[in-house]
């Protein structure tokens, strides 16, 4: 740890300490923890990422009701003020956490960790933890789960995958969301796709219509559930 | 992010009963969303009425490096050279077999060394 050199100058004393410390190491060192916790119960947790008005909750209502005979789920949702998000999912019977950041801009691992502390790890085998909606951020603070998902939508334009290299780098799987709309607003799934494929090439992607259902069934062979 | 560094220097320049900081050199790596401007703009504010006013700030940026699973090649990530794109996009495509490579250096936020007057 801290290299100590002390220098002497007349009254003055001068200290070099070497701290070494990585302020990102925390949260993965924590990150780590609830990974191994999650896994010693044999909970599935998957990360949801992506930007504001995505459509990441509307995924994950039409991702529970598919799975929920198979799993016994649970949500944790971040959002930064309201619980709006949390009594769209809870309305499909399954147990939802909320976790106001306030001011955060980002989950962390900690914060997870105190929301896992909250449910009963025992009775469920699948979490879907929605992020803040943001690109950028929460790429730095992994949480411990075991994949990652990032959802962009086309109503965002063609430049949402290129303009945010490193969120891409950290996800298993990309979601293009709002399929339908691809057409108006003149994006082409396909360049998206390629693009997100640059950037990490053994990327999964599947493109939704979050709204029908319609490729959900493609993201959960995608997730591997 | 800044805040933490602020605050982690502070800790650590307490513990060793210090007067002033004088030098902070910090590590940050390309591969974060971190930006050396804004930290070095958000560090003058955050340490007016502390220890550290006044202090001078090192960053030293430390290029990606990946490693390759498949193939084992080891080196600097490579970037894509779209001329569309004023950044160029970085990749982790391997650049010998083209698999899926893994990400070794570039994603740091290390405080290298602490310089203080006791």
């Amino acid at each position: 740890m801290a290299d100590n050199k002390e220098i002497v100058k007349g009254e003055e004393v001068t200290l070099e300490i070497e701290p070494g410390m990585d302020i990102l190491e925390v949260n993965k060192q924590l990150a780590h923890k609830n990974m191994e916790l999650l896994r010693e119960h044999n909970v599935k947790a998957i990360d949801i990422m992506g930007s504001i008005g995505a459509g990441k909750t509307s995924l994950i209502e039409k991702l529970v009701q598919a799975l929920k005979k198979k799993y016994r789920i649970a949500v944790f949702k971040g959002d930064l003020t309201t619980t709006i998000d949390a009594e769209r999912i809870g309305r499909h019977g399954v147990k939802v956490v909320t976790i106001n950041t306030g001011l955060e801009c980002h989950l962390d691992a900690n914060v997870v960790a105190r929301a896992v502390e909250r449910i009963s790890l025992r009775d469920i085998d699948l979490l879907f933890i929605e992020n803040v909606g943001n690109l950028i951020c929460p790429a730095e603070f992994p949480l411990g789960t075991e994949k990652r998902v990032v959802v962009v939508s086309v109503t965002e334009g063609p430049y949402m995958v290129v303009k945010h290299p490193f969120t891409f780098m950290t996800a298993d799987v990309t979601v293009i969301n709002k399929k339908d709309l691809a057409e108006i607003m003149k994006v082409d799934t396909e360049q998206l796709k390629k693009q997100a494929r640059d950037i990490k090439p053994n990327m999964k992607v599947a493109v939704t219509n979050a709204l029908t259902g319609e490729g959900v069934e493609e993201l959960i062979k995608a997730l591997e559930l | 992010m800044t805040t933490q560094i602020v605050d982690s220097v502070l800790e650590e320049a307490e513990k060793q009963d210090a007067k002033k900081v004088t030098e902070v050199h910090l590590v940050i790596g390309k591969l974060t969303f971190l930006g050396i401007e804004q930290v070095r703009f958000a560090y003058n504010i955050l340490v007016e009425d502390t220890i550290m006013k006044g202090s001078k700030l090192f960053i030293e940026e430390k290029d990606g490096v990946i490693e390759c699973p498949s193939c084992g090649y080891k080196g600097s990530i490579q970037y894509g050279d779209d001329p569309a794109y004023h950044v160029p996009i970085p990749t982790l495509r391997c650049p010998k077999c083209g698999k899926a490579a893994k990400i070794l250096e570039g994603k740091e936020c290390t405080i290298r060394s602490i310089k203080m007057l006791k």
